[in-house]
């Protein structure tokens, strides 16, 4: 890379002002739905979790994790109805 | 989804309904319904029937003070030598005297307290001195017995929507409260309710520091308790105190919730270092024994377990059947997924990311012994609040005692008397434009697609706070943090937001933002050691009573800036010695007894007399 050392004045300038690019990612979440047992997409769970991170997936009408903010404090498991939530300990902490 | 219709205003707000929120909107209901009537509005980021630290229930009361077990005064000396004297009794004895009355209203309630054979309350001792550790093995329904009676007051509650700002407005030259801005985190709605008093009661600041598993919903605190309250009371001029006092709190490692001493202290458990050894008198959380905790494990004696594996069979089947059904329930889960047990493995420890939080240690939004802030209307009580050590009675009986004053003074105030708010008030020209702001501030990511994520914005921000202020603390490193800080919050305004949910992570960053700052400000401010490892600086490794025996306070100056103030110890009404004050320093056992110390007797075995709910 022989012109670097030319461009990074002018790149570490542009750097400060460029914008912001994003990408997606795939996470292990701790909460695990039984589709077959979750028949009624009732929100039981939805409601009960204390940082909101459950929803109810559209396309599917199943409970799903909708964001990886688990405190694996079971409150969804022990309020679904029809036992379909088993709440796994966060892989980053198991 | 239907978003619940927001009432334009109430009589009394009461900000989390959590433990100290849900008692708070009780009394507050009840005492205005009997001043001749009210609105009570009790806001709530989550959902109250699962919401806050009891969320899943408590297997006890920490600091229960019963007749006939201890005295409001023993308890007053003793959290005042827990805390290095630095402590406000008055506002600790309005705990000690009206804990009894509490515990027999939640009896009333319907609470199950463990009970002797003779029926007396069975009270355990954790604390160095006194009795105060009342069991509640059937805990798990503490918060459903508190949401039957919030709607049995006739409170009326708003969930998910949580509080950005404060609304205060000047009234005669004094700052008075007159409302709450609040975003409904599921259809992205700001909202302002007047009120003529508000009751905070958000918690615990629980994810300032990051936990060393790295997961940042991992933490010790209920995650939905980010430092709102704090934060809310800083911008509206409130005084808070002890934010230098961190909370660090020992916990199974990688887990992160408590193992629990308190639980299994009592029936034979303790803390031992790698060579099996005892090294601490008393298991019970201070700074002093978080600086010989730390200290252990971080020697070539380290790490610190928790012993159980000496207790008899029967024993651990009783541990883990308060263990693992209430409280932090998935802890048996956690042991399971690692082949562990109690009868046949240790129990790994570790020190918690810190945190700001009276109910475990001290730091809290400045109250007296009414729970009123420095701002007139304004309101404080649990873990945001500045009594001590108060955990979970303290914020139920906070709650109360916040209720009360409130409800008296709307009653006392002018010829309507308590007479119901018919409408909310006009708005000031200054309350307009504030509000104004404060939605363009609240919504703002919405409209940035590129925008920075929460979760990275807030995985830097405490990973920074883990960086430059977990204790030790030097003025060096907190310098630089503050550095840090200045250039993070121009990346957070750069914060961008595909929802509602990520809008309400946004918000929080903000407020992890604003308590690591008084964190750090306070820290420096106090040039002296004090509270074992909760204020350590390797800086000024002395305690130094001459010069520091004063309560460091955070406010927002009226230039924008933090602002340090200091206030004098008031005169103690509770007499404590200074040999006293020294006590909980010594809580290193001495290296000659320090061997596997032998069981109590009375422990070997857990005898059905012991427990009165098998
Ligand atoms: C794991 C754990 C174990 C514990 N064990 C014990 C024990 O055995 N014995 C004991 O005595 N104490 C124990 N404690 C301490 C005790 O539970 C707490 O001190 C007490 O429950 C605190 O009550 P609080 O009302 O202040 O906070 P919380 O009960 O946490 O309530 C705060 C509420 O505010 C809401 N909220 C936060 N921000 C906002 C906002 N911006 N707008 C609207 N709502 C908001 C939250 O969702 C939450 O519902 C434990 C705590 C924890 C975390
Ligand atoms: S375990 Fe608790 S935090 Fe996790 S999704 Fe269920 S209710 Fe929410
Ligand atoms: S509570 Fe159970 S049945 Fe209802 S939506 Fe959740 S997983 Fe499905």
């Amino acid at each position: 890379m022989p012109d670097l050392p030319d461009r990074e004045p002018v790149k570490a300038a542009q750097a400060l002002v460029v914008g912001n690019a994003q990408t997606r990612r795939r996470l292990d979440v701790p909460v695990v739905v039984d589709d077959s047992k979750c028949v009624t997409g009732c929100r039981i769970c939805v409601e009960s979790c204390p940082v909101d991170c459950l929803a109810i997936d559209a396309a599917a009408g199943k409970a799903r994790m909708a964001h990886d903010d688990c405190w694996y404090c079971l409150a969804c498991e022990l309020d679904c109805p029809n036992d379909a939530i088993t709440v796994k300990i966060p892989l980053l902490v198991r | 989804m239907s978003t619940p219709a927001i009432p334009t205003h109430a009589d009394v707000i009461v900000v989390g309904g959590g433990s100290a929120g849900s008692t708070a909107a009780i009394f507050a209901a009840q005492g205005l319904a009997a001043a001749g009537g009210g609105r009570v509005l009790l806001l709530e980021k989550a959902n109250i029937k699962r919401s806050g630290a009891i969320a899943i229930g408590m297997d006890g009361l920490n600091n229960a003070v019963i007749p006939g077990h201890a005295t409001p005064e023993q308890y007053v000396r003793e959290i005042t030598m827990a805390n290095d004297g630095i402590v406000d009794q008055r506002a600790v004895l309005a705990y000690a005297e009206r804990s009894w009355p509490m515990i027999q209203q939640l009896d009333a309630w319907g609470v199950r307290f463990q009970k002797t054979p003779g029926g007396d309350y069975d009270v355990r001792q954790v604390h160095h001195n006194g009795r105060y550790v009342l069991p509640m093995p059937e805990g798990y329904d503490l918060k459903k017995i508190l949401c039957r009676q919030i709607r049995r007051a006739g409170v009326q509650t708003v969930n998910r929507v949580m509080a950005t700002r404060l609304l205060v407005e000047d009234s005669s030259g004094r700052r008075r409260i007159a409302g709450v801005i609040g975003l409904d985190v599921r259809s992205g709605a700001v909202s302002v309710i007047r009120a003529r008093a508000v009751i905070l009661a958000c918690g615990a600041s629980g994810r300032l520091g990051l936990p060393a598993s790295g997961y940042l919903f991992g933490t010790y605190e209920n995650p939905a308790n980010a430092g709102d309250g704090y934060a809310l009371a800083y911008h509206a001029g409130a005084e808070l105190t002890g934010i230098e006092c961190f909370q660090i709190n020992p916990l199974i490692k990688d887990y992160n919730g408590p193992a629990c001493a308190y639980v299994t202290g009592p029936l034979g458990g303790h803390t031992v270092n790698a060579l099996g050894h005892r090294f601490i008198r008393s298991d019970y959380w201070s700074g002093q024994m978080m600086l010989e905790f730390y200290k252990e494990l971080h020697s070539e004696r380290g790490p610190v377990y928790l012993k159980l594996d000496h207790l008899a069979p029967e024993t651990l089947t009783e541990i883990e059947r308060v263990l693992h059904r209430t409280e932090r329930p998935s802890r048996g889960r956690f042991h399971r997924g690692r082949g562990q047990s109690y009868a046949t493995d240790q129990v790994e420890m570790h020190v918690s990311e810190i945190g700001l939080c009276s109910g475990h240690s001290a730091s809290g939004v400045w109250v007296d012994e009414h729970a009123r802030t420095t701002v007139d209307g304004l309101y404080a009580a649990g873990d945001m609040a500045s009594v001590p050590h108060n955990y979970l009675l303290g914020a139920l009986t906070y709650g109360r005692i916040a209720a009360e004053d409130a409800v008296a003074r709307l009653t006392a105030e002018g010829p309507s008397g308590a007479t119901p708010m018919s409408e909310a008030p006009p708005l000031s020209e200054a309350s307009e434009t504030a509000i104004a702001a404060e939605r363009e501030r609240v919504l703002a990511p919405l409209a940035r697609s590129d925008g920075l994520p929460a979760h990275q914005l807030e995985y830097k921000i405490r990973r920074l706070v883990n960086d430059y202020l977990q204790p030790p603390k030097t003025a060096n490193r907190y310098h630089a943090f503050l550095g840090h800080a200045e250039r993070f919050r121009s990346e957070l305004a750069e914060a961008g937001a595909a929802d509602p949910h990520e809008l309400m992570r946004v918000v929080e960053v903000g407020f992890i933002l604003d308590c690591a700052e008084m964190a750090a400000r306070a820290s420096l401010h106090r040039t002296e050691s004090r509270w074992g490892l909760y204020h350590y600086r390797l800086d000024y490794p002395e305690r130094d009573d001459a010069r520091w025996f004063v309560h460091v306070n955070v406010h927002l100056g009226t230039d924008g800036a933090m602002a340090i103030s200091e206030r004098p110890v008031a005169p103690y009404v509770v007499p404590v010695s200074d040999a006293e004050l020294h006590s909980y320093s010594k809580i290193r056992l001495p290296a000659k007894v320090e061997t596997a110390a032998p069981v109590p007797a009375e422990s070997r075995s857990i005898a059905a007399a012991t427990v009165a709910h098998p």
